[in-house]
């Protein structure tokens, strides 16, 4: 024996006992009803063998005895065919029970990981989230538990299986030494078989599986792009490279036809060559006295009903590295440590003050540099602070920070006591009702969801909507445009009658006129409440009490707006830049201008 | 969904005709379909080799007499077993032949199916083409293809073989006694329609499953892309219930669909032990005086297995080939949308240098919803052009304002000729657009779209997109050209820096700096940039405005503006109202006219300025 051979072995042993182990785990989850499903794939084993019993009894007393007798008693017919029909439905009755219960079996277990990974998805902090791209995570609750489920399907019947092949072996072996011995020697030649043919059309659909997700994200990126691949009239070179990826789905399984060819024909000619062998070496058994045709023809019967269970094992074996390795990602998420709560760390802030910063670091995980260095600051209560900075400075950061959803590396953050809220840049609205978006489990009547859309500016829309409150927007609902988002996910934020409001360069989407209309009802309907915003315009600049100029994550100055353009040359520039090349989309507002002017 | 917004054609293929014109579309399929049948024919006898070989030993290899001894002639025997070898060997051949020549031209076929549809899609209007579609067009190429290729992998042989093998059995069968062939044959006909019965639940079942699958990966997903909000309002509970409530209806569905499943196969035993049990009874009834032997008789009970596995399969297959012809349908009804704007007749060519754009009397009106999506705001209203006129000489640049729904988006376009007008003409250089092969039209015309694409690749690249065979010096030149050096020495990688998916490594400014060198290296005589709305942060604002004005110099430039600076920079502003021209001239001129212009130009300065 090779070296390399004795290490093998080993690692083979490792990895099955992984297997056994996985399997063990979901087993655990649900094991009653497995259990019901492999009693019911034993009872097929055990049908099966006695089939091909009630097959021999029938040839050596029914059928031989007519033909060679001339007669046969009635009852005796009687008998046979009861026992045929009785040995088929049961047969057929445990092919059900473990059918059924295999799914049930299977799809639990799915329920209660998927319900796991749902658990870790609402437990872990937004920091957490925010180092996990989304299409994976999504991936551990749906795809990968499928995944890993799948090998629970053909497991009660392999199991099953296993049993048939050691009844039908003993039954074979002594019902006829020798060609039961000839039989039992062929049963490993076809489940090794089986594997091996598993393992190598499973190399080539693996391929074919990769290429295909590959040109899928060729095809929808380049589709995405079509109106540049228009402007550029490279609709040509776009096929041609678009079809080059898909020329390799078709190689991979051009690939597996081939072994599958072969295969499906070694599999098919494997046990009828074995059963012409039996009819040989049988007849001359007959020959010698040692054989009925009864038994003769139930070997070949058994070797008949044996082929697709023994097809089974192969599949199932092949099965479970895949399962194994979707296991393996679904328990990631399931067992990565619970991160804080970022929340718990934020202390009460002393009266007066909204939102206190003292010396606050905040590092992103993999990042080289901090994104915010340093920063301190006191919010007094009941004002209206402005961020402003340029892009990537650090602002969403602080508020994000401020707001409790990340917690600060060093430093300490404290908050007025009392309801917060905050909205994103990007509004987030859930497939649901405008009415579900606005309440977001908080019990308020119709009246009061219509409040918090008038004071977001959004009532005038939400009228128009065909169900009005009971429009279901979202991924399958009516399609909103990206102010009318931000001005629900506002409406959510004022519902809450927030003591302290958090907006996120919430306005932008929004055009000019609105947005100042917008604030305008902030101001008068959270009186003493504390706002805390991003801006990037000049007019929305122009109405906050206080403004944190944020630079390279670092707070550099603070003040009036009017103080700092005086007095910080930096922040009359970005301003300056504001106002005179800042968009606003201006067919946006003066569509409300034109429109009263003609 | 959306998936019956586009190539769910309102019914002009049935089953048959979609089949045909499925085949034309892919002749590779038709090449020797014959000689495959014929080879799997073959292969499928293979089947009856055994039972056969049983029926011939007993009836003539073994003497039974009455006193119960068996004598064997071995030597017939072992001559029969060895015909049997032969005959088995072939049909392992042949099948072997007819899987690969099905399986490798089914992937060739479907392989050119992807490009036509690639191709297609490429071409079809603009209109066709938006965020609700695009995941239907994307199906169209990948996972309505995949259930052709899985028809291809079972359906498709079975479809072959079933019927043939069918054949084969009942004709042994009948050969051994007409009788006891047509009990097996009346017993199957009832087989046939249960086991269509519970296929059809388990069609319905398996659909519900995979809706209730979609409202779960939908919820689970909530969780991830909502993460921050659902933690910003506490609401992370409540979220967990929604969404384990969709993971149990799913389960339950699943479970459901299971249930029906463990039905099937357990029938086709349930009528195969009736059929045995019929065909011994009448067998031992009819006796040897009907001519019927023991060996026969032997021989019909593994026939009937051989006999009613095609029917159980049949009845799969037949699902599964509804699920590929409407798969079929869906893909025809892609190559069945029409192309954008025709291609020439006899293409004319430009003239060299720089040249004039004259818009000629255009009016354009969106036909359907679908082309509605072309204008800026689909929701509501259509816009619509209406005999607007204007002559631009070559070199002019002139800026387009308007309110939303003013038509300027749509007016742009045109001239891109991304749509065609409905009358009127858009002539480049004296040559009306249409006439204009396509490739020198988009060498001559660039446009620089509103959020410009880029591909998940590196800045060069993205640029070299614009001409293909671009050098890297050439691009540097470009660089240098626009004045963006300092910009791309701030990148990681320079020129080599990964955009990211959609480019979203950099920022929108970024994307639009990308996207002006792309327009440069392409070096157009015709400039039409349609302008961002989106913010960008003051310095990247500076670089785009100074890029802009160098790429425009010495070109005949067109920008749908929604900045006053781009109006007030321009030569010249053209300003459209509900679809019409309604002044042009100069900024200052039009300021001082107190029209439609000015009124804007006052709301914007009102909106956007602190004091």
């Amino acid at each position: 024996m090779t070296e390399e051979g004795e290490t093998s072995a080993p690692r083979r042993f490792a990895r099955a006992r992984e297997h056994i182990a996985f399997v063990r785990a979901l087993v655990q989850r649900q094991p009653k009803t497995f259990a019901i499903a492999v009693g019911g794939a034993f009872v097929y084993a055990l049908c099966t063998v006695a089939s091909a019993i009630v097959i021999r009894w029938v040839i050596d007393n029914v059928i031989v005895p007519r033909f060679r007798d001339g007669d046969v008693a009635t009852s005796t017919l009687v008998a046979g065919c009861t026992l045929i029909i009785g040995v088929g439905v049961l047969r057929a009755a445990s092919v059900v029970v473990r059918r059924s219960f295999a799914g049930i079996t299977q799809w639990r277990i799915a329920e209660s990981l998927t319900n796991d990974v749902i658990d870790r998805l609402v437990t872990q902090p937004a920091t957490w989230h925010q180092r996990q791209s989304d299409g994976r995570l999504v991936a551990r609750g749906g795809v990968d538990v499928d995944t890993t489920v799948g090998v629970m399907a053909p497991i009660p019947f392999a199991t099953g299986t296993v049993l048939l092949i050691v009844v039908a072996g003993v039954w074979l072996v002594l019902t006829d030494l020798v060609l039961g011995l000839v039989a039992v020697a062929v049963f490993p030649v076809l489940m090794v078989l089986n594997v091996v043919y598993q393992k190598m059309v499973d190399r080539h659909f693996d391929a074919a599986q990769q290429a295909l997700g590959d040109f899928s994200g060729a095809v929808h990126e380049s589709f995405e792009g079509v109106q540049l691949v228009k402007a550029y009239g490279a609709e040509e070179r776009e096929t041609k490279r678009l079809t080059e990826i898909a020329s390799r789905i078709r190689d991979a399984r051009v690939r597996a036809v081939y072994v599958r060819g072969t295969f499906e024909a070694l599999l098919e000619v494997i046990p009828s060559a074995t059963n012409i062998g039996i009819v040989v070496l049988g007849a001359h058994r007959i020959d010698g006295g040692h054989l009925t045709i009864g038994e003769l023809s139930s070997f070949i019967f058994m070797f008949t009903v044996l082929v697709f269970p023994l097809r089974l094992i192969g599949y199932a074996l092949s099965e479970l590295p895949h399962s194994g390795a979707g296991y393996r990602r679904v328990q990631g998420t399931i067992d990565d440590p619970l991160e804080p709560d970022p929340a718990a760390a934020v202390v009460v802030a002393p009266s007066g003050a909204a939102v206190v910063l003292e010396q606050v670091t905040y590092r992103f995980a993999d990042a080289t540099g901090p994104t915010i260095e340093d920063a301190s600051a006191t919010i007094p209560e009941g004002t209206v602070t402005a961020f402003v900075g340029a892009t990537g400075a650090g602002k969403t950061t602080l508020v994000e920070l401020m707001s409790g959803l990340v917690g600060p590396t060093t430093g300490r953050i404290a908050l007025a006591d009392g309801e917060r809220a905050i909205v994103f840049q990007e509004a987030f609205l859930f497939g649901g009702t405008v009415r579900d978006n606005v309440q977001v489990g908080l019990p308020m009547n119709d009246d009061e969801v219509w409040e918090a859309l008038r004071l977001a500016a959004a009532d005038q829309f939400v009228r128009e909507l065909p169900d009005r409150l009971d429009t279901v927007v979202g991924e399958r609902g009516v399609t909103l445009s990206g102010g009318q988002r931000q001005r629900v996910a506002l409406a959510r934020a004022l519902a809450r009658h927030p003591r302290l409001l958090f907006l996120d360069d919430t306005t932008s989407a929004l055009d000019p006129a609105t947005e100042l209309q917008v604030l305008d009802n902030l101001r008068t309907a959270l009186g003493e409440s504390t706002v805390v915003m991003v801006a990037s315009r000049p007019s929305t600049i122009a109405l906050a009490d206080d403004v944190l100029f944020v630079q390279q994550g670092r707070i550099t100055a603070h003040g009036a707006h009017d103080d700092l353009l005086r007095d910080v040359p930096a922040y009359r520039e970005i301003v300056e830049a504001f106002e005179t090349d800042r968009s606003a989309p201006f067919d946006a507002s003066g569509a409300h201008a034109a429109g009263g002017g003609t | 969904m959306t998936d019956t917004v586009v190539g769910e054609p309102s019914g002009p293929y049935s089953a048959t005709t979609a089949i045909g014109r499925g085949l034309e579309e892919a002749p590779v399929l038709r090449q020797g379909l014959g000689v495959t049948w014929l080879l799997a024919a073959v292969g499928a006898g293979g089947r009856v080799v055994v039972p056969v070989l049983i029926q011939q030993a007993i009836d003539n290899g073994m003497d039974i007499d009455a006193t119960g001894s068996e004598r064997v002639r071995m030597g017939f025997i072992v001559g029969c077993a060895l015909v049997a070898m032969g005959a088995l060997a072939i049909a392992a051949v042949c099948q072997r032949t007819a899987v690969v020549r099905l399986g490798t031209r089914s992937e060739q076929a479907l392989s050119d199916l992807r490009t036509r549809l690639i191709e297609h899609i490429h071409r079809i209007s603009l209109a066709d083409h938006n965020d609700e579609r695009r995941g239907a067009l994307v199906a169209r190429v990948t996972s309505d293809i995949e259930t052709l290729s899985n028809f291809f992998r079972w359906g498709g042989l079975a479809w072959l073989i079933d019927g043939t093998l069918m054949v084969i059995v009942a004709s042994v069968m009948l050969a051994y006694n007409w009788f006891l062939a047509l009990i097996a044959i009346g017993i199957s006909i009832p087989l046939f329609f249960v086991l269509r019965l519970v296929q059809r639940h388990l069609v319905t079942a398996y659909d519900r499953a995979r809706r209730r699958n979609g409202d779960m990966l939908a919820s689970i997903s909530e969780l991830v892309t909502g993460a921050e909000t659902i933690r910003a309002y506490g609401a992370g509970g409540m979220f967990a219930a929604r969404a384990k409530g969709a993971v149990r209806q799913r389960a339950d569905a699943q479970i459901r669909g299971n249930m029906i499943g463990a039905f099937l196969f357990p029938l086709g035993e349930v009528f195969s032990v009736i059929t045995i049990a019929a065909i011994v009874t009448a067998g031992v009834l009819i006796g040897p005086a009907g001519g019927l032997t023991s060996g026969a008789l032997v021989g019909f009970i593994f026939l009937t297995y051989r006999y009613l596995e095609p029917i159980a399969e049949f009845t799969e297959v037949l699902d599964q080939t509804q699920t590929a012809v409407s798969g079929l349908r869906r893909v025809l009804g892609v190559l069945d949308m029409p192309v954008g704007p025709p291609a020439p007749q006899q293409p004319q060519h430009l003239p060299p240098g720089r040249v004039s754009i004259d818009i000629d009397d255009v009016t354009f009106s969106y036909r359907s919803r679908a082309d509605r999506a072309l204008a800026d705001d689909a929701l509501f209203e259509s816009a619509v052009l209406e005999r607007v006129s204007a002559f631009i000489p070559a070199g002019q640049q002139v800026a387009v304002v308007g309110a939303t729904g003013s038509g300027k988006t749509t007016l742009g376009r045109l001239i891109a000729r991304f749509a065609d007008p409905i009358t009127g003409q858009i002539r480049v250089g004296g040559v009306p657009l249409s006439q204009i092969d396509n490739t020198e039209l988009r060498r001559r015309l660039v446009v620089v779209a509103q959020e410009p694409f880029l591909f998940d690749d590196t800045v060069a690249e993205n640029i070299r997109f614009a001409r293909p065979e671009a050098t890297r010096a050439e691009i540097e030149r470009i660089v240098d050209l626009l004045d963006v050096r300092d910009w791309l020495d701030g990148l990681t990688d320079g020129l080599d820096t990964s955009v990211g998916e959609r480019g979203e490594s950099l920022s929108a400014g970024e994307r639009q700096l990308v996207a002006l060198l792309r327009a440069g290296v392409a070096d157009p005589d015709v400039l039409v940039l349609d302008e961002a709305t989106s913010s960008v942060d003051a310095l990247t604002e500076v670089r785009i405005s100074r890029a802009l004005t160098h790429l425009a110099e010495g070109r005949t430039s067109i920008a749908i503006a929604h900045r006053l600076s781009t109006a007030a920079r321009a030569d010249r502003v053209l300003v459209l109202h509900e679809g019409r021209l309604v002044e042009d001239g100069h900024h200052d001129e039009l300021i001082g006219a107190g029209g439609t212009y000015a009124r804007l130009y006052d709301a914007w300065l009102s909106a956007t300025s602190a004091s």
